[in-house]
C-alpha cells in the first residue's frame, strides 16, 4: 500500500465519496489501482470480492456519494400529542427502528443529554419514548431531529389499536388480580382460624371479630376484583345467554350472600370460596392476555417493514422526504437502491432487482420495470425506480398479511373449546340442580338453613376454576418450555395439531442436508470455451443452494449477464456474449426444446446413482456440459430419522431433486418414502395427497421456498429462521438449527396435550363424583370449598410439571 | 389475649400498606416494560453528563 501523489482528488472505489488524493490509500488489485478513503470501505470492498460477488460495483448505477439522507420531521404531527404543566411538556412517540437493547441505551443517553430535556424513558417492549422537557430551553423539534438522525424516526400517532386496548387491559387485570391476591391472602389467615375454630371451638368474641374482619377483606375481592365478572353476567343475563361469568357471578355471590346472613344468624363464613374463585379465574385470565400482548409485539416487528418515509417527488420534480402517512395515492416517490419500499403502487420510471422475499418467500430477486407492480416492505436491490402510488400507507398487502397474522393469532386452541361449549351446557345445568336442590330439602322439610346450604354447596362446588385454567395454563408452561429450547410456537392450535401430527415431510436441501453442496464432477463437452467461467458468471445471482456453489466455484473475474431470469424450481437462463446460456434442470432444457443426446443422459445416470445432484448447462441452444454436486448429510438428521420413527410418526421425503438422488440420501438416513422431482407447487400437492390419506402432516422445510407446502401442510416447521415472515407461513420455527429439537418438540407436544386432558378429566371427573355428594346435603359448604380449592391446585400443579422436561 | 387484637391491626396494617404500594407500582408503570430494566441496570452511568440547567 503506497500515499498517492498530491493535489488532486479521487473517488473512493467502495462509498465513492471524494477524497484528497493525498489522504487516500491506494492499492492494486487485479492489476488495478483502487483507491479507498478508509480502511473500513477497503475492508467492505476485499470482503465483497473474496464472495466473487463485484459485480455489485457494476449494477449500482444510480449510487450517490455522500451521507444518507435524512426525514425533516414536522414537528406540526406532533404538537397535537404534547402535554403541558406550565413547566415541562410530555409527548410519547412511536419509534421504529430500535432493535435491541443498546439501541434503548444510545437514544435515552443521547436525547437525554440534550440541554432541557429532562428525563428520556424509552419503553424496550413497545417500542414508545417518553420524553419531558423545558419549552423554554429546548425545541421539540430539535429533540425529533436528534431521533431522527440517529436512524429512529419518530412517528406520531400510536401502535396498532388492538395492541393498545390488549395492553390496558393487560394493566386493568394485574390490578384486579393483585388486589385479589393482597386480600385472599389476609383473608385466608383469619380464615384458616375460623376453619381450627371450627374444629376445636373458640371463644365467641375471636369468632365474631374474625367473621367481620373476612366480611371487610373478601367485599373489594368480590366487588373490585370481581367486576368483570360481575358485568359479565350481567350483560349475559341481558342478552339472555348464560356464560362461565354467570357461573363465577353467581357462585361467588352466592357464598358471599351466604355468608353475610350467617354472621347475623350464627354458623359458618364460607368469604374464602368468594375471593378464591375471583382470584383463581383472574390468573387464568391474566395468563391469557399476556400471551395475547407476546404476539401482538410480534406483529409489530412485522408491520416495522415498511419505512416510515417516503421520497416524495412534486411536480417540478423536485423530492422531499416526508411522513409515509402524508403519501396519497396517485402520487409520486421516489426508492433509491437498497432501501425498502414505503408503499404499493406500480412502477413508471426505472428498472431494479426487487427482493420479494418477505413477501413472496421466493429468495431471487425479481427485475421491475416500468408497468411492474411493485410492493410496501419489498427492497430495491440494485437501481432507482419512480413509483406512482396506488394505495395509502394503511392499505398495503404488507397491512394485509399483518391484518391476516392477526387473526391467525386469534384463534384459541380447538381443545379450549371442549371447556367452552361445556360450560354452555354445565351453567344453566347448574344452576337448575342448585334450584333443585334447595327445593328438594325444602319438600323434605328440612330447615331452610340445610337447603340453603345445600344449594350453596353445589354453587360452590360446581365452580369452573378448575375448568377455566385447565388449557391456557397447560399451553403457556408448555410453550414456554418448548420455547427455552429455541422452538417458537405460533400459538395454542399450532401446539395442538403438533400433538396431533401422523406423519412428518421433510424437505431434503436444507432440512436432511447442509443445504451447501459442493462441485464434485464437471463434464465439458467443449461447446464454448471457458466453461465454468460461463457458468459461474450464469449463477452469480442464483439464490439457489446449487447456483451458490457454481458461482462460488470460479474466484477470476466474472462475465457480463444481460437478460438474467430465474425460474423457481428449475434454474437460470441469460445472455453472455451474445449466446443464451441455460443451467439448472433437464426440464428447464426440455422447455426451450434443446436436445439431450442418450451419451448425456446416461452419464446424468451415472452421476444420480452416486447421490450427485446434476446441473445441465446449455449454451446456444445445445447440450455444453454437466455440473455433479453432493450435498452432504447434516450429523444430526440421522438421529432425529430415528426419534421420529420411535415415536410412531410417519416419514416422507420431499425434494425437487431427482429420484435418484432422493433414494441415496434418504437410503443414507433411513427414509423410505420419497417424492422426488416436485417444484414448490408440487410440494404443497403431495401434502395435499397425503392429507386426502387422512394423515395429519406436519412439514419440514427451510421457510424460504417451501412456503405453499408449509402453508398446506397442518402444521408448517421452518429451521433457523426466525423472521416474523417465517412464521407467517410456518406455525413453528426452530432457532439453532438443531434438528433433533423437532423430536423433542414431538415428545413436549404430546405430553402437554396429554396433561391438558388429564387437567380436563380432573375437572370433570371431580364435579361428577363432588356433585351428587352436595346434593345429597353430605358436604359441608366449608369442605366444598376446600375441595374446590385443591381441585385448581391439582390442575396448577399438574400444569407445572411440564416445565422440566 | 388483648394482645391478638394489636397483633390482627398490624397485620392488616401492614397488608393494606402493600396493597397500596402495589397499587402506586402499577398505576405509574412499573410493570409496562419488564424487558429494558435488566439491562439498564449493567449501563455504567458516567461521571460526564452535562448537567441539566432547568429554568425555573
Amino acid at each position: 500500500m503506497t500515499e498517492a501523489p498530491q493535489n488532486s482528488t479521487v473517488h473512493c472505489d467502495h462509498c465513492l465519496q471524494e477524497i484528497a488524493a493525498g489522504s487516500a490509500l491506494s492499492t492494486v488489485i487485479d492489476g488495478q489501482k483502487r483507491t479507498f478513503c478508509c480502511h473500513g470501505c477497503l475492508g467492505v470492498y476485499e470482503l465483497v470480492r473474496s464472495q466473487s460477488l463485484d459485480a455489485f460495483y457494476n449494477l449500482r448505477s444510480d449510487w450517490k456519494a455522500g451521507r444518507p439522507a435524512f426525514l425533516q420531521v414536522d414537528p406540526a404531527d406532533f404538537t397535537p400529542q404534547v402535554s403541558s404543566d406550565g413547566r415541562t411538556s410530555r409527548i410519547d412517540v412511536v419509534l421504529s427502528g430500535i432493535r435491541c437493547a443498546s439501541c434503548v441505551w444510545l437514544l435515552e443517553k443521547v436525547v437525554g443529554r440534550l440541554d432541557g430535556v429532562v428525563s428520556a424513558r424509552i419503553n424496550y417492549a413497545t417500542r414508545r419514548a417518553l420524553i419531558e422537557w423545558h419549552p423554554e430551553t429546548v425545541q421539540l423539534d430539535e429533540i425529533l431531529q436528534t431521533l431522527s438522525t440517529l436512524g429512529y424516526t419518530p412517528r406520531p400517532g400510536s401502535q396498532s389499536a388492538s395492541i393498545e386496548i390488549s395492553a390496558a387491559e393487560k394493566r386493568d387485570l394485574l390490578l384486579r388480580f393483585g388486589t385479589a391476591g393482597f386480600f385472599s391472602m389476609q383473608l385466608m389467615l383469619f380464615t384458616t382460624a375460623l376453619y381450627a375454630g371450627f374444629f376445636q371451638g373458640m371463644e365467641s368474641r375471636y369468632r365474631i371479630v374474625f367473621q367481620l374482619i373476612s366480611w371487610a377483606l373478601a367485599t373489594p375481592v368480590l366487588f373490585y376484583a370481581g367486576f368483570p365478572f360481575m358485568s359479565g353476567a350481567f350483560r349475559s343475563l341481558k342478552g339472555g345467554t348464560l356464560n362461565m361469568d354467570v357461573l363465577v357471578a353467581l357462585g361467588s355471590l352466592a357464598a358471599y350472600g351466604y355468608s353475610v346472613a350467617t354472621i347475623f344468624t350464627g354458623g359458618e363464613v364460607f368469604f374464602d370460596t368468594t375471593a378464591m374463585i375471583v382470584t383463581f379465574i383472574l390468573l387464568g385470565r391474566l395468563i391469557e392476555a399476556g400471551s395475547r400482548l407476546k404476539a401482538g409485539s410480534a406483529l409489530t416487528a412485522l408491520a416495522e417493514l415498511q419505512p416510515g418515509d417516503a421520497l416524495l417527488i412534486d411536480e417540478k420534480g423536485q423530492a422531499t422526504l416526508v411522513p409515509v402517512e402524508r403519501v396519497l395515492s396517485g402520487e409520486l416517490i421516489e426508492v433509491i437502491p437498497g432501501d425498502r419500499l414505503p408503499l404499493d403502487g406500480t412502477v413508471v420510471e426505472g428498472s431494479a432487482d426487487v427482493d420479494e422475499s418477505m413477501l413472496t418467500g421466493e429468495s431471487a430477486p425479481v427485475l421491475k420495470t416500468p408497468g411492474s407492480e411493485v410492493y410496501a416492505g419489498t427492497s430495491s436491490l440494485t437501481g432507482r425506480l419512480r413509483i406512482m402510488v396506488s394505495g395509502d400507507a394503511r392499505n398495503t398487502m404488507l397491512s394485509r398479511i399483518v391484518m391476516t397474522v392477526e387473526e391467525a393469532q386469534a384463534r384459541k386452541a380447538p381443545i379450549q373449546g371442549i371447556a367452552d361449549r361445556t360450560a354452555g351446557l354445565f351453567v344453566p345445568a347448574t344452576l337448575l340442580l342448585a334450584a333443585a336442590t334447595f327445593a328438594w330439602w325444602m319438600i323434605a322439610k328440612a330447615p331452610t338453613v340445610t337447603a340453603v346450604m345445600n344449594a350453596v354447596s353445589v354453587l360452590v362446588i360446581a365452580c369452573p376454576c378448575a375448568l377455566g385454567l385447565a388449557t391456557p395454563l397447560a399451553i403457556l408452561v408448555g410453550t414456554t418450555a418448548v420455547g427455552k429450547k429455541g422452538i417458537l410456537v405460533k400459538g395454542g392450535d399450532i401446539f395442538e395439531s403438533v400433538s396431533k401430527t401422523t406423519a412428518v415431510v421433510l424437505d431434503k436441501t436444507g432440512t436432511l442436508t447442509r443445504g451447501k453442496p459442493s462441485i464434485v464432477d464437471c463434464i465439458d463437452y467443449g461447446v464454448s470455451g471457458s466453461f465454468m467461467q460461463h457458468c459461474a458468471s450464469l449463477e452469480a445471482w442464483s439464490e439457489h443452494p446449487a447456483g451458490k456453489a457454481i458461482a462460488a466455484s470460479w474466484k477470476n473475474g466474472r462475465l457480463e449477464v444481460e437478460e438474467f431470469r430465474a425460474t423457481p424450481g428449475m434454474g437460470v437462463s441469460g445472455n453472455i456474449g451474445g449466446q443464451e446460456w441455460l443451467a439448472g434442470s433437464p426440464a428447464l432444457l426440455e422447455r426451450q426444446a434443446i436436445p439431450i443426446d442418450p451419451e448425456c443422459r446416461r452419464q446424468a445416470d451415472g452421476f444420480e446413482k452416486e447421490g450427485k445432484t446434476t446441473v445441465f448447462v446449455s449454451c446456444g441452444g445445445k447440450v455444453a456440459g454437466l455440473i455433479g454436486l453432493i450435498d452432504d448429510l447434516r450429523d444430526d438428521a440421522v438421529e432425529m430419522i430415528a426419534s421420529l420413527r420411535a415415536q410412531g410418526l410417519r416419514l416422507i421425503m420431499l425434494t425437487g431433486d431427482n429420484a435418484g438422488v432422493a433414494q441415496y440420501v434418504a437410503a443414507k438416513c433411513g427414509i423410505t418414502e420419497i417424492r422426488s422431482g416436485l417444484g414448490p407447487l408440487g410440494k404443497a400437492e403431495a401434502i395435499r395427497a397425503l392429507k386426502a390419506e387422512g394423515e395429519k402432516v406436519m412439514m419440514a422445510g427451510d421457510g424460504i421456498n417451501d412456503a405453499p407446502a408449509l402453508t398446506e401442510a397442518d402444521t408448517g416447521l421452518t429451521l433457523g429462521t426466525a423472521t416474523g415472515i417465517a412464521l407467517e407461513s410456518a406455525g413453528v420455527a426452530i432457532l439453532n438449527d438443531d434438528l433433533r429439537l423437532i423430536g423433542t418438540l414431538f415428545g413436549h407436544s404430546r405430553k402437554c396435550f396429554s396433561i391438558i386432558r388429564q387437567n380436563l378429566a380432573w375437572a370433570f371427573g371431580y364435579n361428577m363424583v363432588a356433585i351428587p355428594l352436595a346434593v345429597s346435603g353430605l358436604l359441608h359448604p366449608i369442605v366444598s370449598a376446600l375441595l374446590m380449592a385443591t381441585s385448581s391446585l391439582v390442575v396448577v400443579f399438574n400444569s407445572l410439571r411440564l416445565r422440566t422436561f | 389475649m388483648e394482645s391478638t387484637f394489636y397483633l390482627i391491626g398490624i397485620g392488616l396494617f401492614f397488608g393494606i400498606a402493600a396493597w397500596f404500594l402495589f397499587q402506586w407500582a402499577v398505576r405509574s408503570g412499573q410493570f409496562d416494560d419488564t424487558e429494558a430494566p435488566k439491562y439498564r441496570m449493567l449501563d455504567d452511568d458516567d461521571e460526564n453528563t452535562p448537567k441539566k440547567t432547568p429554568k425555573p
